[in-house]
């Protein structure tokens, strides 16, 4: 067999495995960055907001993603609609991207794609 | 037929070819045809065989990309499965989510029909192609680069192609996904920013989570 086929033959079964190992770890620990993703997924928009902005709102009645508790150290996630998070003055955006900017924060408030007023429905631009 | 990251550029109004996503060009062959392509190996102009692999053809002037043939096997029904076709002249990597792919319309390009696969299944394939690092984020970029083209009929098909995979399979379409959804844009390749609302519909419309 061709040494180069047969090496990529290779490197593609042992990524077989390790997708296989990740899935399931998917409800483990390990799945985390999977449901990090997946709720960031959602998102249109992601703000960092204070400690005390958040704990207001989740005394208002939203609920904080359950995946936010499973990161070490702990953050809140929550979905807040657009309108309310406007009148939150010192939100500060963030970069919906898997770096430090996101990751940093300890409170993050996301606006869902479907939020009234902001939402590309599929097909549109 | 023509597969890989090519294939947004022959979908460019005119083929343009704007997108640099590729620095190749896959072109499929089934393997119950391999005899009838390597007889036609001959007939290539411009491109050499690639001393070190000989399933690449390497251009000798600079106004060709290189070619790479792999392997499809119809045959093939867990899409995780890949095998090498032993050939001294054309062997191929026979890569198991390429037996994803159904034959689309045809791309003209001046008098040249260019055989390119339907998008739905190459949507799904490029989304489990599980490389990683640079090369996993250009699969990605592809997809972002197909999206634009995918109609509402695409959109069915591709929740049916999805819904015949494995859960575990299903679980790495989602994932692939998720991680395009957080790519930042690069020069001159597909931005898959402006189409995060997109990726969030169709992550919706393949259902929750399985088991």
């Amino acid at each position: 067999m061709s040494m180069t086929l047969d090496r990529r033959v290779r490197q593609i079964r042992s990524r077989a495995v390790i997708r296989a190992w990740e899935y399931r770890q998917r409800d483990h620990a390990r799945g985390v960055w999977y449901r990090l993703r997946r709720v960031l997924a959602d998102a249109r928009e992601a703000w960092a907001i204070s400690a005390r902005d958040a704990a207001a709102l989740l005394d208002e009645g939203l609920e904080a993603e359950p995946v936010g508790g499973e990161l070490e150290p702990a953050r809140t996630i929550l979905f807040v609609p657009a309108e309310r998070l406007a009148r939150i003055p010192g939100r500060v955006a963030v970069p919906l991207r898997l770096g430090q900017e996101l990751l940093g924060v300890e409170c993050l408030a996301l606006v869902r794609f479907g939020d009234p007023g902001s939402v590309p429905g599929w097909g549109e631009p | 037929m023509v597969v890989g990251s090519e294939v947004p550029n022959l979908l460019e109004p005119g083929a343009a070819a704007t997108l640099v996503v590729s620095q190749d060009v896959d072109l499929a062959v089934p393997v119950e045809r391999h005899a009838e392509v390597k007889g036609l190996l001959p007939r290539i102009q411009g491109l050499r065989r690639a001393d070190e692999e000989p399933s690449v053809w390497v251009p000798e002037g600079r106004s060709l990309i290189e070619v790479n043939f792999v392997g499809v096997d119809r045959a093939i029904v867990d899409p995780a499965d890949t095998y090498a076709l032993e050939d001294p002249e054309l062997p191929l990597l026979v890569f198991g989510p390429l037996s994803l792919l159904e034959p689309g319309t045809p791309v003209e390009v001046g008098p040249l029909r260019v055989p390119v696969p339907r998008i739905a299944g190459l949507v799904l394939e490029k989304l489990l192609t599980d490389r990683t690092g640079e090369k996993g984020d250009r699969d990605l970029l592809v997809v972002a680069g197909l999206i634009p083209f995918l109609a509402d009929a695409d959109l069915d098909e591709l929740r049916h192609g999805f819904g015949r995979l494995s859960p575990e399979l299903r679980h790495a379409v989602r994932s692939g996904l998720t991680v395009l959804s957080l790519l930042g844009g690069r020069p001159g390749m597909p931005d898959p920013r402006p189409l995060r609302g997109r990726v969030a519909a169709l992550l919706d419309a393949l259902g929750a989570e399985g088991p």
